[in-house]
């Protein structure tokens, strides 16, 4: 337990020496979310949905706050994979598995909390109807973080699956680029799920990806109760014991080949 | 002639490079065609849930979109070594070889980069303009045609222009990516719709900075008979030279650049 | 007016310090490159060009090859000012840095050379004598069409050297080109160079850490530190300089003698003979043979000068680098 602590503070650490990018990936993507809610305000002019405009704002401003969280974030490991030296970790005495989890779980939660943080505040500050609105009430608010801590561990679950796929391939690029497209797309990343035709919405928010931001951010708006709350961290709670179990197994799947075949 | 020889020998040499890898080329090349699937995607989603966007039919979103695609994934593929490789030559020090060889370094920079996987989406690109020009009726004409290949070269040479600040900030050995993505990709993404659904401050920004207003939208509103602004037909023919200018600006600022590189390492 | 003519050469470099704590901006600090250096080099000419890293070897050679501008002082290749025209001057010079490579990694390298005739605008009669003649001078007709990335190191220098020659320059600029390469590469190279140098009369300017590259190839070496010239002649009056330390081992047919020498040679018994270190400034070395041949029936005697290497460590430490 204490090694992944330690994985944890050494990626905070890095994480606050490289400000200068940070500020300049704060402005940037403070850019597109403000293109974007130009681009829907547009749209709903002459053309009212049953989704009031005020929440898509609010939809586009949480994604572009919480990025971090969707994309795929450890090109170390990455080229670990591609010049074999996975094979070294995969001989350490450590669970490899805890440990990567622990260790893209700290570049998630580092990366997205420093640049969400500021973004907020910036946007609360944008006039009505452009900026990020407050949360439908004190307790939607409240049951948004735990939803959204639960997104957190299915998506570092996704992602290590990933990471196994690519240990098989030896190509990451290539697999990478594309989970991380269907990340982008069915996390509501590139399109709010909530405009996406009423039918898709049934299937699309049962799948993992959803999980991550989707849930949360329909929390903080207001559009569950109490009882499709509960129904909503079940859900999560499911995919976080079937992302595990699949994960672990292909990694330990991945050991078993690379120790036979000596790396 | 010779520079184009040099160049066309040199796309061939790249192109025989990325081929060694032949399975890693084929994955890398489908995942760039979902990839921007996944973009046309969502704007046939965003017609489907609204129809249309302020005066704009969903055909004329589908043209411009294609217009975008074209122009910004032509620019990955043939000016990949500014789009793209430019700040990691400046640091392994390949930009000292182009500088001992009696050739323009822009020459040089360009024939060093190309990117094959882009023809995919470039393909989503041509796909969506045939839609978009079907759903739109757009009755073709010879200038017409001659209207839109200008628009897409001159949109081809802004993008470059705009990727050039990032080249100028590396050879200062200054990180720059984010803040120049915005108006790069940024501008991708704002400017694959029509600029006048935007607020003002974003039309200012796509017209007097990076005005992918006049090298893109003046041209393919007028091609689409919706003319921007209401300007008249010849506006379309003369606005895109703004593309043209803005790379010789910026072409300007990187040889003073260049004046003052300090090659790294020893 | 000779070759290349250097005239108070400066160039500064500025270098951002890291951050200290608590203060928002980094400091700045000038770093001096290389301060006043002149030196000038005939056509023809083979110089080596030595000193510790950071005394600014590359930065001189980068800016004679119109990468660097300089801040200050006057340059001039065979008339030309190498970075007020670039493009004039690089058609004349062929440059090989060690650690970079200018062919393609993942092409046979006889296409990376076509490329480099288009390049150069080498006309096609050139282009093949020239080629066939490099390739036979550096033994390339075995691998030229294999990629650069599956040859070895000493295969790749000489790809490299045909790749930077192909276009006749007058003036080729060589940084450490043996570095990491083999015996038997060492030797194949150096040869090369001595050819093409005699050949063809090309000047070449060498930087390297390795003494025997100098000692074999250079008729002139120039040290340089702190940016500035230390040293510039013969190679063997740089060693003699710096030589202070000499040894001789002798051996007697009937026994070691009892010797009796000045002060200062330190005497060593070994298992078949002797082994005398004396310092050739106080001593001079005739003097000693005739003590040693006085002494008794010499039957072998070996005068080693100390290893290169060793002088020039002790050079830059005497010269305080």
């Amino acid at each position: 337990m204490r090694s992944y602590i330690s994985v944890f503070k050494m990626r905070f650490r890095m994480e606050l020496q490289y400000r200068g990018a940070m500020i300049g990936g704060v402005l940037c993507q403070m850019f597109f979310g403000l293109v974007l809610v130009a681009l829907y305000r547009a749209l709903y002019e002459g053309h009212p949905q049953s989704v009031p405009v005020e929440n898509v704002v609010t939809y586009v401003w949480l994604q572009q706050g919480f990025f971090r969280m969707i994309l795929a974030s450890d090109p170390e490991l990455l080229d670990k994979i591609r010049t074999g030296d996975i094979s070294y970790d995969m001989c350490r005495p450590v669970n490899m598995y805890g440990f990567y989890y622990a260790r893209i779980m700290a570049l998630k939660l580092t990366g997205s909390i420093m640049r969400a943080v500021p973004m907020f505040v910036m946007a609360f500050l944008l006039p009505k109807g452009w900026g990020l609105s407050l949360p439908a009430s004190l307790f939607s608010f409240l049951a948004a973080i735990p939803a959204l801590m639960l997104g957190l561990l299915c998506v570092c679950a996704i992602e290590n699956i990933t990471v196994a796929f690519t240990m098989i391939t030896l190509d990451p690029r290539g697999i990478q680029g594309l989970l991380n497209l269907l990340m982008m797309i069915l996390s509501g990343n590139i399109l709010p799920l909530t405009l996406f035709p009423d039918s898709w919405q049934k299937v699309i928010t049962l799948f993992p990806y959803a999980q991550l931001l989707d849930a949360p951010i329909r929390i903080y708006t207001g559009d569950h109760g109490l009882e499709s709350i509960l129904g909503v961290y079940m859900l999560q709670g499911i995919w976080i014991v079937l992302l595990l179990a699949f994960g672990i197994y292909m990694w330990e799947q991945n050991r078993k080949r690379m120790i036979v075949q000596g790396g | 002639m010779n520079t184009l020889r040099l160049y066309i020998r040199s796309m061939g040499m790249l192109l025989r490079s990325h081929l060694q890898y032949t399975s890693s080329f084929i994955m890398q090349t489908i995942a760039q065609l979902v990839m921007e699937g996944g973009e046309m995607m969502a704007v046939i989603l965003i017609v489907d849930r609204f129809q249309s966007l302020k005066r704009w039919t969903g055909g004329n979103l589908y043209f411009f979109f294609g217009m975008m695609a074209v122009s910004f994934y032509f620019t990955e593929l043939f000016g990949r070594g500014i789009t793209g490789d430019f700040p990691s030559m400046v640091r392994s020090g390949r930009l000292d070889t182009f500088l001992v060889r009696p050739r323009g370094v822009l020459t040089q920079v360009m024939c060093a980069g190309a990117d094959p996987r882009r023809i995919s989406c470039i393909a989503v690109g041509i796909v969506a303009l045939i839609i978009g020009s079907d759903l739109s009726g757009i009755v073709w004409s010879p200038l017409k045609v001659l209207v839109l290949i200008e628009a897409i070269v001159m949109s081809c040479l802004l993008i470059l222009g705009l990727f050039m600040i990032e080249a100028i900030f590396s050879i200062f050995s200054v990180k720059s990516v984010e803040l120049v993505n915005a108006i790069t990709y940024g501008g991708r993404s704002a400017c694959q719709y029509p600029i006048d659904v935007f607020p003002l401050a974003l039309r200012m920004l796509f017209t007097v900075v990076a005005p992918f207003a006049l090298t893109l939208h003046v041209p393919a509103s007028w091609i689409l008979g919706k003319p921007l602004y209401g300007w008249p037909w010849w506006s379309a023919i003369v606005t895109p030279f703004s593309g043209v200018m803005v790379f010789g600006f910026m072409s300007v600022l990187f040889h003073l650049a260049l004046r003052h590189y300090r090659s790294t390492g020893s | 007016m000779s070759y290349i003519e250097v005239r108070n050469l400066k160039k500064n470099f500025v270098v951002k310090k890291k951050r200290e704590k608590g203060k928002l901006l980094r400091e700045k600090e000038t770093v001096k490159a290389l301060k006043d250096l002149s030196f000038s080099v005939d056509e023809g000419e083979l110089v080596g060009y030595i000193g510790p890293n950071g005394a600014g070897k590359s930065t001189t050679v980068k800016i004679l090859s119109g990468i660097l501008t300089p801040d200050d002082g006057e340059v001039s290749v065979g008339g030309i000012v190498p970075w007020k025209e670039r493009k004039r001057h690089v058609k004349n010079i062929g440059v090989v840095f060690g650690q970079r490579s200018q062919l393609w990694w993942d092409v046979p390298i006889i296409d990376s050379f076509k490329l480099l005739k288009d390049i150069y605008r080498i006309p096609d009669k050139a282009y093949e004598e020239r080629l066939g003649e490099l390739i036979l001078a550096l033994d390339l007709e075995d691998f030229i069409r294999t990629p650069l990335r599956l040859l070895s190191l000493g295969q790749r220098m000489r790809a490299e050297l045909c790749g930077s020659l192909l276009h006749r320059p007058g003036l080729l600029f060589l940084d450490e080109p043996t570095i990491g390469l083999d015996a038997v590469s060492k030797l194949a190279l150096r040869d090369f160079l001595k050819w093409e140098n005699k050949e063809y009369g090309t000047t070449i300017m060498l930087t390297t850490h390795d003494m025997e590259d100098i000692a074999a190839l250079c008729s002139r070496v120039m040290v340089l530190g702190h940016g500035q010239k230390l040293f510039d002649g013969k190679l063997p009056d740089l060693l003699e300089r710096f030589d202070t330390v000499r040894n001789v081992s002798v051996k007697y047919a009937d026994g070691d003698p009892c010797l009796k020498l000045p002060e200062g040679v330190m005497t060593k018994k070994t298992e078949d003979g002797l082994e005398l270190s004396y310092e050739p400034a106080k001593l001079p070395t005739a003097q000693l043979l005739s003590i040693l041949q006085d002494a008794g029936n010499i039957r072998e005697l070996t005068l080693q000068p100390e290893n290169t290497d060793h002088l020039i460590a002790a050079m830059y430490k005497e010269l305080d680098l």
